[in-house]
C-alpha cells in the first residue's frame, strides 16, 4: 500500500510517496491557485508516470492521503470568507474592534487601524452574563436572542461566531444558543468559543471563534470536493489534513473546526527537522528554517519537543488578526530569494520585506523584474548556475542581474559589484538571523547549542552564513529540504492533543484534583488511540503543564515526568523543573515564589508504520559531471570553486570549502571557512 | 585601548549592526513582558528598553513607549556617571529621580553599564518600567494634587547602586519592601527588569567580543551621522514657517481655576534643516503633581515633531541634532527643581506639550501635525487598591481597561487605541476576563461611543465608555482625568472630540459626577463610570471621502444626522449615499 503526503504551497505543490518498503520519492508540480486540487492531482500524475502506472492504478494502491493546504489562510488574506455574524455578551460589542491594544512603529501614522475581523454592523449583543466563578449573573434572554437571530437571517449571514464572557467557566449559555441556532437556522454553520478554544482572554477566544466560523462554509466545500475527486479517481483510503499544531486529523473533523488548517503545512517543517536530527546527529535542540521565495519561516525543537505559541498573527503583529489558538511557534519574516534590495537616501542598504514574488520575479528571471533581489545577488556571486536553476527548468540571465546590482546597489554604496552583491547577502542573512533570535529568545533556546536545519528551495544559498553568525556548531541540509513540509507529513505520526484548564498552586497543592484531571486527559487520549489510531504499531502520550509564578500572566510549558503525582513523582520535582525552565528561558528564577499551574495537556501520537530502517528519498548519481567556476566569497574574493552534484559526492568523507553542492531542487553554498560532508542518507552536513 | 578610528563601515554593515542592536532591545523587552508580575507590566506592557552610548547618547530604543525614551536615558546615564565615576562590571543602578533625568518617580529604571573584561565601559543598557506602586502617600502612581515631592511620598532613587557583582544589594531591597505596597509583586517586577538588563548585557558583550569594541563605537558615530542625514532630508522636504499653538489642561486642585495653558512655538527651517520649539512662554511650576520633568518635556516635544517625520528616520542622538528645544528653568513644563512634584509627568501636561506642538506644525502646512490626541487618565485606567476578599490579600495595580484617544493625521484616520499622546498606542488593553480574575471587580460594559469622534477629512477615534464595580468588597480608585472642559481639538479645520467624564452610580441607581482628579472609594454595589475621550480630527470634515462617512454610519460609529450635519453627506435609511443632496450640502458649506 502507498501513502501520499501532499503539501500545497504558494508556488509549488510538493508530493512525497511512500511505498511498502518505506522508500520515498518526491515530486513537484506547479500550484494552481484557482483550483488547488488540480495541482495535487497533477503531482499524483507525475508519481504515477514515474511508476509507469495510470493515475487510478496509483490511487487504488493508496491507503492514506495527507494534505497540507493554504486554502484557509488564502481565503482570509483575500477576504473571501463567509459573511459571519459575531454574537457576544451584551455590553461588550467591541471585543474585535479594540482587541488587546498594542502597536508597532509608534511614529507611523500612515498605516490604518485594522478593521475588525467581523464588522460592528454584524455584531449582535446578547443579554446574558456569567462571572469568573461560573455563576450566572444575568440569565440568557432567549426571546431577545431569537429576535437577533431573525435579524441575522434577514441580513443573510452565512456563518455565526458565538463568544460570551466566561463561557470557559460555565458554557451553559453558549450551549443553549448553539441549540437555538441549530433549531432555527439549521443551514447556518456556527462555532462556540468554549468548545473551540477554551482559553482565558476574550479577544483571543472571540477571534479564534470568528475566524473558525467564517471558514466553515468554504472549507467544508473544499474538503468534500477533495475527497470526492480523489475517490472518483480511484482512491479509497483515508484523507487526512495537517493542522497548525503539527498533527493531522481526518478531513471531516477539519471541516468542523477549520481554524486548525491555518498553518497547515508549515507546521510540519519542525517534525521533518526533528526526524532528520535524530537520524543524523545527537542534537536535541534544533532551529528549523524554511526559505521560500518570499518568506522565511523559522520553527524550533527544544529537547525533542516542538514549542507552541498562542500568539499567531495572520499578517503583521497588531495590524493583522490573532488566531488566538495554540499552534506550533513559527516566526515568519519577509525574506527570501525574491527579497528586494534598496539603498536609501542616507546610503544604507535594506533587503526586503518587499519581494519580487514569483511574478515578475528577480531581474535575472527576465520576466519584467526591475529591482535587484537576493537571487540576483547570488547569481552575480556565482552561487547559482544560470543553466541549472531548479535542475535546469529555468535559464537565468546573469547580465541583467549584474546591470541592476551595479546600478542600484554598487554605485550608490560606492562598492565594486561583487562586494555590493555580498552585502545584499549579508543584510538578508542578518534579517533571517533576527527572525531566528526573536523566536529562540521567546522559547529559551541557545543557538550556540543548537543544530540549524536548512529547508526550502533557497536555503542552501546563505544557511552557512546564518549558522556561523548564530554560532550554531553545525548545519544540516536534508536531501528533501526543498519539500520539508510534505516530508514531515510523510514521516509523521497521527497525533492529537487534549487540553484542560485546572488551576492548581504549589502553595495549596491539590494532588487529588490534579491527578483526577490528568486521569481524565489520559482517558481521552486512550480513546483517540483506540479510534483514530486503530491499527497503529505503537502509541505514546506525553503530558505538559502551562505554569507561571504567582502574579505572572504568561505561562511557560513544563513537561511532566509522569501523569500521576505521588511518592515517586512529587510536587517538589515539578516546582524544581519549573524554576529550571524559567531560568533557562529568562535568565532569572524566583525560588521563594509560589508556582501556579493553569492548563494541562496530553499529547498523543500513534506511529502508523513500523520503523524498518530509514525513510528517505533515494538519490542516484547525476549524469552531469562536476566542474569548477569562479565564485566570490566575502573576505576572500573570487575563488575557483568546485561545483559538485550531490549524487556524485562520496558519503561520509569530510571535505573543506569552498564548494557548491547542487541538487535538482537546491544549491548549497559552502565558503572557504566551512567544512562539510554528505551523510549516508544524502544530507549535507556543514561545520560553519 | 586603541583610540584610533576603526575602518569606515559600508551601508550593508551599518544596516546589519543596527538590526542586531535593535534585536537586543527587543529581547530585553520580551523578557520583561513575560516575567513581570504586576498587570501594568505583564498585561499592559508599560515599559521600555534602550541602549545608550558611552557618551550617554541614545542609540536605539526599538519598540519602546515614546514618552519613556527619546530624552531621559541620556540624562539618567549622565547622572550615573556623575555619582559613580568608577563603574564596575556587574553593577546595576536604580533610578527614578525626575530631577536627574527620569520621566517620573513611578518609572523605576535600571541602568546597567556594559563593561568588558578589561574594565572599560562601552555602553549602558536601560530598562524602564512603570510600577504598580512606588510607596506614594496614597495608593496611586499619579498623585495629581501632591503639593511637592514630600506629599507625593515615593522613595526617590537618583542613580543608586542596587546590584553589585550581579547580586542585588539587600539594604536597598529591604528599604523598598518596607515602603512599597504589595512588596512581593514589586520584587517580582524588579527581578523581571534585572533579567532584562542581564540578558542585554550578555548580548552586548558577545557582540563586542565578536566585532571588536572599536568597530561598535565607529558604528555608533556613523549611525548617528546617517540618522542626522535622514533627518536633514526629511526637514528639507517640509514647508517652512513659524506657528504657535496652545493646549489647556483642565483645572484640578493646585492649578489656576482656568486650568494650565501650554504654549508651543514651532519654527521649521528647511534651509538650515532644523526645527526649533520654544516652550519658555509657559507658567512657573505649580504646587501640584502635574509638573513635567525635563526628560518628559523634551520627549513630548520631540514626539510631536517625529509624528510628522517619515517613520523610517531613526530616532536617536543623530536625528535629534536637528531639533532645538528651548526650556524654562522651574517652569510647569521645562526643568523643574526639587522638591517640585512631577508625579503625573509622563501623561497629562506632557500630552498637552505634544498636542500643542503637533497643532502648531499643522498650522504651518497641510501634511504636517495632527489633531489633539485624547486625554489621560480616565477612571478606566485608575490605579485600584484594596483587599481581595477571595484571598484576604491586599492588591494595588493600574488598570488599562479601555482607551482610544487616537487623533486624525494628514494621511489616515486615527490609530484607535493610542491610550494617550506620549504612549503612541504601545500599551496593551486589559482583557476583561483577566482583570476580573486578578482583581475583585466586575466590568459591566466597555463600548465605543457613537458621535464622539473629532470629525475631519481624517477623523479622530470615538470615545469609550467603561463601567466597573468591585465584587464583594470596597475598592479605592485613583485617577487624574483631563479633557472634560478642554476637549481634544481638531487641526486644520478638523472637529473636536466629545468631552471626557467620570461618574459614580450609587446602589439606588443615582448617578453623581466625580471630581476629575479623584481618589475615590467605591462600595460594593456601586459602579464607577468612565467616559474616556477620543481624539481630534484633521482637515475639514466636509472634504472627507463620502464612502468613508457611509462606512462609519453603517458601522454605527456615527449617526445619519451627524453624517449630514457635520460631514455634509446625506445617507439614506437603507445606507446609500444621496449624491445630489451631498453635493448640495457640501457646496453650501463652502
Amino acid at each position: 500500500m502507498l501513502r501520499f503526503a501532499c503539501d500545497t504551497g504558494g508556488t509549488f505543490t510538493d508530493l512525497i510517496v511512500e511505498d511498502e518498503t518505506g522508500c520515498l520519492s518526491m515530486y513537484k508540480a506547479a500550484t494552481t491557485p484557482d483550483d488547488p486540487i488540480v495541482g495535487a492531482i497533477n503531482a499524483l500524475r507525475l508519481a504515477a508516470e514515474d511508476r509507469g502506472l495510470d493515475l487510478s492504478d496509483l490511487l487504488k494502491e493508496g491507503e492514506m492521503f495527507i494534505h497540507g493546504t493554504t486554502h484557509a489562510i488564502n481565503a482570509i488574506i483575500t477576504g473571501n470568507t463567509a459573511k459571519t455574524g459575531f454574537f457576544t455578551t451584551k455590553g461588550h460589542p467591541d471585543i474585535l474592534v479594540i482587541r488587546e491594544g498594542g502597536r508597532i512603529e509608534p511614529f507611523n501614522f500612515k498605516v490604518p487601524y485594522p478593521e475588525p475581523y467581523i464588522p460592528r454592523s454584524l455584531t449582535f449583543e446578547v443579554p446574558e452574563r456569567i462571572n469568573s466563578n461560573g455563576e450566572v449573573i444575568t440569565p440568557l434572554e432567549e426571546g431577545v436572542f431569537l429576535e437577533l437571530l431573525d435579524q441575522a437571517r434577514d441580513v443573510g449571514l452565512e456563518a455565526i461566531s458565538v463568544c460570551f464572557l466566561w463561557s470557559i467557566a460555565n458554557p451553559v449559555h453558549e450551549i443553549r444558543v448553539g441549540e437555538l441556532i441549530t433549531e432555527h437556522l439549521p443551514d447556518v454553520p456556527f462555532s462556540l468559543s468554549h468548545k473551540l478554544n477554551p482559553a482565558l482572554r476574550e479577544y483571543r477566544r472571540a477571534s479564534a471563534t470568528s475566524i473558525d466560523a467564517s471558514l466553515k462554509p468554504l472549507m467544508t466545500d473544499y474538503l468534500k470536493n477533495l475527497t470526492h475527486r480523489l475517490q472518483s479517481e480511484g482512491f479509497s483510503g483515508k484523507t487526512l489534513v495537517l493542522t497548525s499544531q503539527g498533527g493531522m486529523i481526518e478531513a471531516e473533523e477539519m471541516a468542523s473546526a477549520p481554524i486548525h488548517a491555518i498553518n497547515s503545512g508549515p507546521s510540519m517543517a519542525p517534525i521533518a527537522g526533528r526526524y532528520y536530527a535524530q537520524l543524523e546527529c545527537d542534537e536535541d535542540s534544533l532551529i528549523v528554517a524554511d526559505t521560500g521565495g518570499t518568506t522565511y519561516d523559522v520553527s524550533l525543537v527544544r529537547k525533542n519537543r516542538i514549542p507552541k505559541t498562542r500568539e499567531t498573527w495572520i499578517g503583521q503583529s497588531f495590524r493583522g488578526h490573532m488566531t488566538g489558538f495554540p499552534s506550533i511557534d513559527i516566526k515568519s519574516v519577509g525574506a527570501g530569494g525574491g527579497s528586494i534590495a534598496k539603498v536609501d537616501e542616507g546610503g544604507i542598504l535594506h533587503v526586503g520585506p518587499g519581494s519580487a514574488g514569483a511574478v515578475p520575479g528577480p531581474v535575472c528571471y527576465d520576466m519584467g523584474g526591475t529591482e535587484a533581489t537576493l537571487t540576483d545577488a547570488c547569481l552575480v556571486l556565482g552561487y547559482i548556475d544560470p543553466s541549472y536553476f531548479l535542475g535546469g527548468e529555468m535559464n537565468l540571465n546573469t547580465n541583467l542581474a549584474r546591470e541592476v546590482i551595479e546600478e542600484q546597489i554598487a554605485r550608490p554604496l560606492g562598492l565594486e559589484i561583487n562586494s555590493a552583491a555580498a552585502s545584499i547577502v549579508s543584510v538578508a542573512t542578518e534579517n533571517m538571523v533576527q527572525a531566528i533570535s526573536e523566536i529562540t529568545v521567546n522559547q529559551g533556546i541557545d543557538p550556540a547549542e543548537s543544530l540549524l536545519i536548512g529547508g526550502g528551495g533557497a536555503a542552501g544559498l546563505n544557511s552557512t552564513f546564518i549558522a556561523r553568525r548564530l554560532g550554531c556548531p553545525k548545519l544540516l541540509i536534508p536531501v528533501t529540504g526543498a519539500g520539508l513540509s510534505a516530508y514531515g507529513a510523510a514521516i509523521s505520526d497521527l497525533t492529537s492533543e487534549f487540553r484542560s484548564v485546572f488551576f492548581a498552586t504549589s502553595d495549596n497543592w491539590d494532588a487529588k484534583g490534579v491527578n483526577n484531571n490528568l486521569k481524565t486527559l489520559e482517558a481521552r487520549a486512550k480513546e483517540f488511540i483506540d479510534s483514530a489510531g486503530k491499527g497503529s504499531v505503537s502509541s505514546k502520550i506525553e503530558y505538559t503543564v502551562e505554569a507561571r509564578y504567582a502574579g505572572q500572566v504568561w505561562e511557560i510549558d513544563v513537561p511532566l515526568r509522569d501523569f500521576q503525582f505521588g511518592k515517586k513523582y512529587t510536587l517538589e520535582q515539578l516546582v524544581d523543573d519549573f524554576h529550571e525552565v524559567h531560568n533557562d528561558i529568562f535568565a532569572i528564577s524566583d525560588p521563594d515564589s509560589s508556582v501556579e499551574m493553569v492548563c494541562w495537556t496530553a499529547a498523543v501520537s500513534c506511529q502508523m508504520r513500523a520503523e524498518d530502517g530509514v525513510r528517505n528519498v533515494t538519490f542516484s548519481a547525476s549524469d552531469k559531471s562536476d566542474e569548477r567556476r569562479l565564485v566570490y566569497f566575502d573576505g576572500h574574493g573570487e575563488l575557483s570553486t568546485p561545483i559538485k552534484k550531490l549524487g556524485n559526492i562520496v558519503t561520509g568523507k569530510k571535505d573543506l570549502g569552498p564548494a557548491i553542492v547542487e541538487t535538482p531542487f537546491t544549491t548549497i553554498v559552502i565558503d572557504p571557512e566551512a567544512s562539510y560532508q554528505v551523510s549516508e542518507n544524502n544530507s549535507v552536513i556543514i561545520w560553519p | 585601548m586603541n583610540n584610533g578610528r576603526a575602518n569606515k563601515l559600508d551601508g550593508g554593515k551599518l544596516s546589519i549592526l543596527s538590526n542586531r542592536l535593535g534585536g537586543i532591545c527587543r529581547k530585553m523587552g520580551n523578557t520583561l513582558l513575560r516575567t513581570g508580575r504586576s498587570g501594568v507590566l505583564n498585561r499592559a506592557k508599560d515599559f521600555s528598553c534602550c541602549i545608550v552610548t558611552r557618551d550617554c547618547e541614545l542609540l536605539t530604543a526599538e519598540e519602546s513607549l515614546p514618552i519613556h525614551v527619546l530624552s531621559g536615558p541620556d540624562l539618567m546615564a549622565r547622572s550615573m556617571h556623575e555619582f559613580h565615576p568608577d563603574l564596575k562590571k556587574g553593577d546595576v543602578f536604580l533610578h527614578n529621580s525626575p530631577y536627574h533625568g527620569d520621566s517620573h518617580p513611578a518609572d523605576h529604571t535600571l541602568l546597567m553599564p556594559v563593561i568588558d573584561d578589561k574594565g572599560i565601559h562601552h555602553f549602558t543598557l536601560i530598562a524602564k518600567a512603570h510600577q504598580a506602586d512606588i510607596g506614594n502617600s496614597i495608593p496611586t502612581t499619579y498623585h495629581g494634587t501632591a503639593r511637592d515631592v514630600y506629599e507625593e511620598g515615593a522613595l526617590i532613587f537618583p542613580a543608586v547602586k542596587v546590584v553589585e557583582d550581579y547580586k542585588p544589594i539587600d539594604d536597598i531591597i529591604r528599604m523598598c519592601r518596607m515602603r512599597i505596597r504589595v512588596p512581593d509583586q514589586w520584587y517580582g517586577d524588579f527581578l523581571a527588569m534585572l533579567g532584562a538588563v542581564f540578558i542585554g548585557e550578555k548580548e552586548m558583550l558577545a557582540i563586542g567580543d565578536e566585532t571588536g569594541w572599536n568597530l561598535l563605537h565607529e558604528f555608533t558615530d556613523q549611525w548617528f551621522d546617517y540618522s542626522e542625514q535622514r533627518m536633514i532630508s526629511a526637514i528639507k522636504g517640509m514647508k517652512g514657517g513659524t506657528a504657535t499653538a496652545q493646549s489647556t489642561h483642565d483645572a484640578i486642585p493646585g492649578t489656576p481655576k482656568d486650568g494650565i495653558t501650554i504654549t508651543s512655538k514651532v519654527k521649521i527651517s528647511p534651509n538650515s534643516s532644523t526645527i526649533e520649539v520654544d516652550l519658555t512662554e509657559n507658567p512657573d511650576a505649580l504646587a501640584c503633581g502635574l509638573n513635567v520633568s525635563e526628560a518628559c518635556t523634551r520627549t513630548s516635544t520631540m514626539i510631536g515633531i517625529f509624528n510628522s517625520i517619515d517613520n523610517s528616520v531613526p530616532k536617536n542622538a543623530g536625528s535629534f541634532r536637528r531639533i532645538a528645544i528651548n526650556l524654562k528653568e522651574d517652569g510647569v513644563v521645562g526643568i523643574p527643581k526639587h522638591p517640585t512634584s512631577c508625579s503625573a509627568s509622563t501623561t497629562n501636561l506632557a500630552d498637552r506639550v505634544q498636542n500643542s506642538t503637533m497643532r502648531a506644525m499643522a498650522a504651518i502646512s497641510d501634511g504636517l501635525g495632527m489633531g489633539e490626541i485624547g486625554c489621560f487618565c480616565p477612571p478606566s485606567t485608575s490605579v485600584v487598591s484594596g483587599v481581595d476578599p477571595r484571598t484576604r490579600k491586599p492588591f494595588v495595580n493600574q488598570l488599562f481597561l479601555g482607551h482610544t484617544a487616537g487623533a486624525g493625521s494628514p494621511f489616515q484616520d486615527a490609530w484607535m487605541t493610542m491610550l494617550h499622546a506620549g504612549n503612541g498606542g504601545m500599551c496593551y488593553i486589559d482583557s476583561v476576563e483577566l482583570d476580573e480574575v486578578y482583581t475583585p471587580l466586575h466590568v459591566h460594559t466597555r463600548r465605543l461611543i457613537k458621535d464622539s469622534e473629532g470629525a475631519g477629512r481624517f477623523r479622530g477615534a470615538p470615545g469609550i465608555e467603561v463601567e466597573i464595580s468591585p465584587v464583594n468588597c470596597g475598592m479605592e480608585a485613583g485617577f487624574v482625568a483631563d479633557g472634560n472642559i478642554n476637549v481634544p481639538l481638531g487641526a486644520r479645520g478638523g472637529g473636536n472630540a466629545a468631552p471626557s467624564d467620570q461618574r459614580l452610580k450609587a446602589k439606588d441607581g443615582k448617578i453623581n459626577k466625580l471630581e476629575q482628579c479623584s481618589q475615590v472609594w467605591i462600595e460594593d454595589g456601586e459602579t464607577l463610570i468612565s467616559i474616556a475621550c477620543g481624539g481630534g480630527g484633521y482637515g475639514d470634515p466636509k472634504t472627507r471621502d463620502p464612502n468613508l462617512v457611509l462606512k462609519d454610519v453603517s458601522e454605527g460609529l456615527i449617526s445619519r444626522e451627524r453624517a449630514k450635519n457635520v460631514y455634509g453627506v446625506e445617507v439614506s435609511a437603507d445606507l446609500n449615499i444621496n449624491e445630489v443632496e451631498t453635493e448640495n450640502l457640501r457646496v453650501k458649506s463652502k
